[in-house]
């Protein structure tokens, strides 16, 4: 499991936690059962508060991609095909978000993006 | 589950009065905030029984300190903003010392701590820099394997590579779930982002205790070029400068043209909160 986290992003540092254990789970690269770190682990080896790494973990289990076991610990759980669609969903809708900002700072307004967009779709 | 419940907890000198009321989770880290003078290490005295108190109470562990002080005295460790022993002394004698009277003195923690801050053993304390003082205060307080940890200032004077050990020292303390940190601090970068909990403490009052991240996230911090009249409707702790204006905000949906949003960390929630401008308001309104 890697994780790096940024403090300039402006991304909450759970989010950022949450966003890159998803990404490993679903790429395949952390395997369905691999035990993962306890939350003190965690928060000690990234330097951040317990409740921090605690809020990651419970996001994650609340949606399905680790499961924990009474006093064995914290497990990658077994990814069902919709999920993987859902989340990528989710990142294109992250994407379009980040280019909206863009194009309000810039002055851009809905209709030119509106084109762009249909332009690159080819309609 | 609360560590430390301190309720009305009052000490008052003459120009200054501490009136008290907060709770320390078991289990977490808290930072205690506050700029000089704020009672921050007053508060830590008092809960050190190094400072009497004129009224109010205080428990630990849900007991009160009449009746259980040895059990109490044994269960905390504190490192307070100066050395609490003879200074003239050098550490081997300390060490023996400390023995004495700690029956659970970690002697293996100790020599292991000596050696990774690199600190001698045949040296007055008093000897010591100001840096090396706090690291060898941090070395007794952990070998003393209290269950609740007080920290007054932990990694002021303390250079950046052995200040990073001095935050990993108090979460390899977080390992076990029973175990509690308070410290207090100006907000060093390192320990705002362990806290699990921040308390903010200002003219000897406390103005806010709250998850670190909660209180983050209820805040934006907004960059702009000119401070409109719609945005002075949500601008809190205001500062002005040659370029622009950076305030605070509970509006979380702010937006608009040419403004940099961002989620403030604790430093800078703090510094506007308490900003001189007039449209800044009181910590109540937090």
């Amino acid at each position: 499991m890697h994780i790096a986290l940024s403090y300039q992003s402006g991304q909450p540092i759970y989010e950022q936690i949450k966003y890159q254990i998803r990404a490993q789970i679903l790429s395949g690269e952390l395997e369905a059962g691999t035990m993962l770190p306890s939350i003190r682990m965690l928060a000690k080896e990234l330097k951040i508060g317990i409740i921090t790494a605690k809020r990651a973990y419970d996001d994650l289990s609340a949606e399905g991609f680790l499961y924990s076991v009474q006093g064995k610990g914290v497990f990658v759980a077994e990814v069902k095909k919709d999920d993987l669609t859902a989340y990528k969903l989710e990142k294109i809708k992250d994407m379009f978000e980040e280019i909206t900002k863009y194009a309000q700072e810039h002055g851009v307004d809905k209709e030119t993006l509106t084109n762009i967009f249909k332009q690159i779709l080819g309609e | 589950m609360y560590s430390l419940e301190i309720e009305n907890l009052t000490v008052a000198f003459e120009r200054f009065t501490m009136n008290a009321t907060v709770n320390i989770r078991k289990g977490c880290i808290t930072g205690l905030i506050g700029r000089n003078g704020a009672g921050k290490s007053t508060l830590i005295k008092t809960i050190m029984r190094q400072q009497d108190a004129s009224a109010g109470h205080i428990l630990y562990d849900g007991k009160p300190f009449k009746g259980n002080e040895v059990e109490i005295l044994n269960k905390i460790a504190c490192v307070f903003d100066a050395p609490h022993f003879n200074v003239a002394l050098k550490p081997k004698r300390l060490f023996k010392l400390y023995k004495s009277i700690y029956p659970q003195f970690d002697a293996e923690l100790y020599e292991k701590l000596m050696q990774k801050f690199q600190l001698p053993s045949d040296i007055r304390v008093n000897k010591f820099s100001f840096g090396m003082q706090r690291k060898y205060c941090l070395i007794l307080a952990l070998c003393q394997k209290p269950e609740i940890l007080i920290l007054d200032e932990p990694t002021s004077g303390i250079d950046p590579y052995d200040r990073g050990n001095v935050v990993e020292l108090i979460q390899e303390f977080m390992m076990d779930e029973n175990h509690t940190v308070l410290f207090s601090t100006h907000i060093t970068e390192d320990l705002d982002k362990i806290a699990d909990y921040i308390v903010i403490m200002q003219n000897g009052k406390i103005t806010l205790n709250e998850e670190k991240e909660t209180i983050c996230e209820n805040y934006r911090l907004v960059q702009c070029a000119e401070l409109t009249e719609e945005l002075k409707k949500y601008a809190l702790g205001v500062q002005k400068s040659m370029f622009g204006y950076t305030f605070l905000t509970k509006n979380k949906d702010i937006s608009g043209e040419g403004l940099q949003i961002k989620v403030p960390t604790v430093e800078e929630l703090f510094i506007h909160t308490l900003g001189e401008n007039k449209q800044s308001e009181p910590f109540e309104d937090l």
